[in-house]
């Protein structure tokens, strides 16, 4: 999956949210797995995946944190977007409150996010055309308004599921230019980062 | 949320697939399915042993239950040192019942249900029927989409979320009445989730699914943490080295009580005492398990290690092997310690929970006296 042979590779932590059954668990498992199912168990906590991606010579490497999207959970939240490189904010445009949901995260992520963490907004189950709620037009003007990048995504058809994680990393890389040594810290982890920031644990 | 694929025809849906002992759609990998054999509940043709156990336990029990406090007044020991091996499968949802203490909350409370069901509305009634095709969507009780086992998950968990419509639901919920509605009425079901959650023998666990920040997750998470560093050193170094914490690979152990994606005959064992010891077993269980793979675990960097923890080998599965590595790791001394630390440090102590009543103002008896 990376590019063979490459010499850069950075670790990237990107989190997913966005409101219970918008499709987090399925978009991230279609796009590390290629599997969808129809069902997918309701995610209690948080799940991790991983998942690399060459974009030209340079290889971002996800650490993906695909959260549980019920309100109760939202205190969980925090420690999975904090030192966040990227953010992916699922809504479904069937469902008219997800979208509202989905500007919440976006305000939340620029009061206490990093301000570089690159934001994506997906507009999940893009095949339910006729059941839709949340015209693109109405998403795409609230994206530029608020820095984000926006598409259109289908788990099931798998339709820009690559395509959205694929853009991020390559905003990613544009965002944070090979020249700096040390690297930008993506992935706020311990190799990177002196172990002061152990303390962020969310259980204080 | 339409879709065609939803539905299925059952009768060909449940025929087309081979499921294992527990209802649970078959997986490709063989080797857990072994596990899975052995450990299968009482069958058609239990053989000679199991038999024997059989009829220890209803003579403990009693018809109905008639003799089961008498018992476990007389022999609390063999009481305990039984359910530790397992209480027979055919025999689970009764004692379940029984030492859980929801027998006695349903009995005091004729009628309280069906109020609930039929006559109450709950402001988590779409939140409840979006997460309920996902909840346990492998098994076949639950797949059959507004077949009988989705519609008594509903109820249960609608009852509950009027029941105390401060709690309403929470996902994780599903799993529990999902796990216990395989073993009992909806009723039942019902009344044993007010048991765990409202504390009729052990500590209230509502704190899991409480509003402002799931508390009682927090503090499990944070004792766990603790217990880690303290039983297993090198280990809980290695965490902190690598900046894992419980709630990235735990939250879920204690919010289900390992019902959601742990192997169904282990959870099921872990059940059985929980439901009789309480939740130590939880702490128990998390550290057999880091204690049994130890020595993989503290080679792993980051990424492999939060893989790791979440996709335990097969053998660490085996309740026959798990358990009595959990029941030798002590820890009820030292979590009474850290609760009390825990509470000192938080200035003012968990808003208590409302005693047995329900929001809706339906009365219900006081759990006091009664063990």
């Amino acid at each position: 999956m990376a590019a063979s042979g490459s010499n850069k590779i950075k670790n990237a932590k990107l989190v997913l949210l966005g409101d219970a059954g918008t499709g987090k668990s399925s978009l991230v498992l279609r796009y590390v797995k290629g599997q969808f199912v129809e069902f997918q168990e309701s995610t209690i906590g948080a799940a991790f995946f991983s998942q690399a991606v060459a974009v030209n010579d340079e290889t971002v490497k996800f650490e993906i944190w695909d959260t549980a999207g019920q309100e109760r959970y939202h205190s969980l939240a925090p420690m999975y977007y904090r030192g966040a490189a990227a953010a992916v904010i699922v809504y479904d445009i069937t469902n008219l409150a997800t979208f509202a949901r989905a500007k919440k995260w976006v305000q939340e992520l620029q009061a206490q996010g990093s301000p570089n963490t690159i934001m994506a907004l997906a507009g999940n189950k893009a095949d339910l055309l006729e059941a839709r709620q949340v015209s693109a037009q109405e998403a795409e003007t609230y994206a530029n308004e608020n820095g984000l990048f926006f598409m259109e995504t289908s788990a099931k058809t798998a339709i820009n599921v690559t395509d959205i994680f694929y853009e991020t990393a390559k905003r990613l890389i544009q965002a944070q230019p090979v020249q700096n040594p040390q690297g930008m810290i993506l992935a706020g982890r311990p190799s990177e980062r002196p172990p002061t920031a152990a303390a962020a644990s969310c259980c204080s | 949320m339409k879709s065609t694929t939803a539905e299925v025809d059952p009768g060909s849906y449940l025929l087309s697939r081979t499921v294992d002992g527990f209802g649970f759609a078959k997986q490709e990998q063989s080797n857990s399915t072994e596990t899975l054999s052995k450990n299968r509940p009482v069958d058609d043709h239990p053989n000679d042993r199991e038999q024997k156990t059989i009829r220890k336990w209803r003579k403990m029990i009693g018809v109905g239950g008639s003799d089961w406090k008498h018992y476990v007044r007389r022999k609390p020991h063999v009481v305990k040192r039984r359910i530790r091996k397992g209480i027979p499968d055919c025999l689970r949802g009764l004692v379940w019942q029984l030492i859980s203490g929801s027998r006695d909350l349903l009995l005091m409370n004729p009628g309280v249900y069906e109020q609930l069901v039929i006559y109450e509305t709950s402001a988590s009634e779409l939140e409840i029927i979006r997460d309920i095709s996902r909840t346990f969507p492998s098994h076949v009780f639950y797949q059959q989409r507004h077949g009988l086992g989705q519609r008594s998950l509903y109820n249960v968990l609608k009852a509950y979320s009027v029941y105390d419509r401060d709690v309403g639901y929470v996902q994780g919920m599903g799993f529990l009445a999902g796990l216990l509605l395989l073993y009992m009425s909806e009723e039942d079901a019902f009344w044993l989730l007010v048991a765990l959650l409202k504390g009729a023998i052990h500590a209230p666990m509502e704190g899991l699914y409480q509003q402002a920040g799931l508390p009682l997750v927090q503090e499990y998470l944070s004792q766990f943490e603790q217990l880690v560093k303290e039983y297993l050193p090198m280990l809980g170094e290695h965490f902190i080295q690598e900046m894992v914490n419980p709630s990235m690979y735990a939250s879920q152990w204690f919010i289900t009580v390992f019902s959601y994606s742990f192997p169904f005959p282990l959870a099921l064992r872990i059940w059985d005492v929980f439901l009789y010891e309480g939740v130590k077993v939880v702490f128990q269980v998390g550290l057999a398990l880091l204690r049994f793979c130890h020595d993989d675990l503290i080679k792993l960097p980051f990424e492999k290690l939060l893989h790791a923890l979440k996709n335990f080998p097969a053998e660490a599965m085996n309740p026959d092997k798990l358990l009595p590595l959990a029941f030798s790791i002590k820890v009820s001394k030292r979590l009474e310690e850290f609760k009390r630390e825990y509470e000192k440090r938080k200035e003012r102590p968990l808003p208590h929970s409302l005693p047995l009543l329900s929001s809706s103002g339906i009365p219900i008896h006081n759990l006091a006296g009664l063990e």
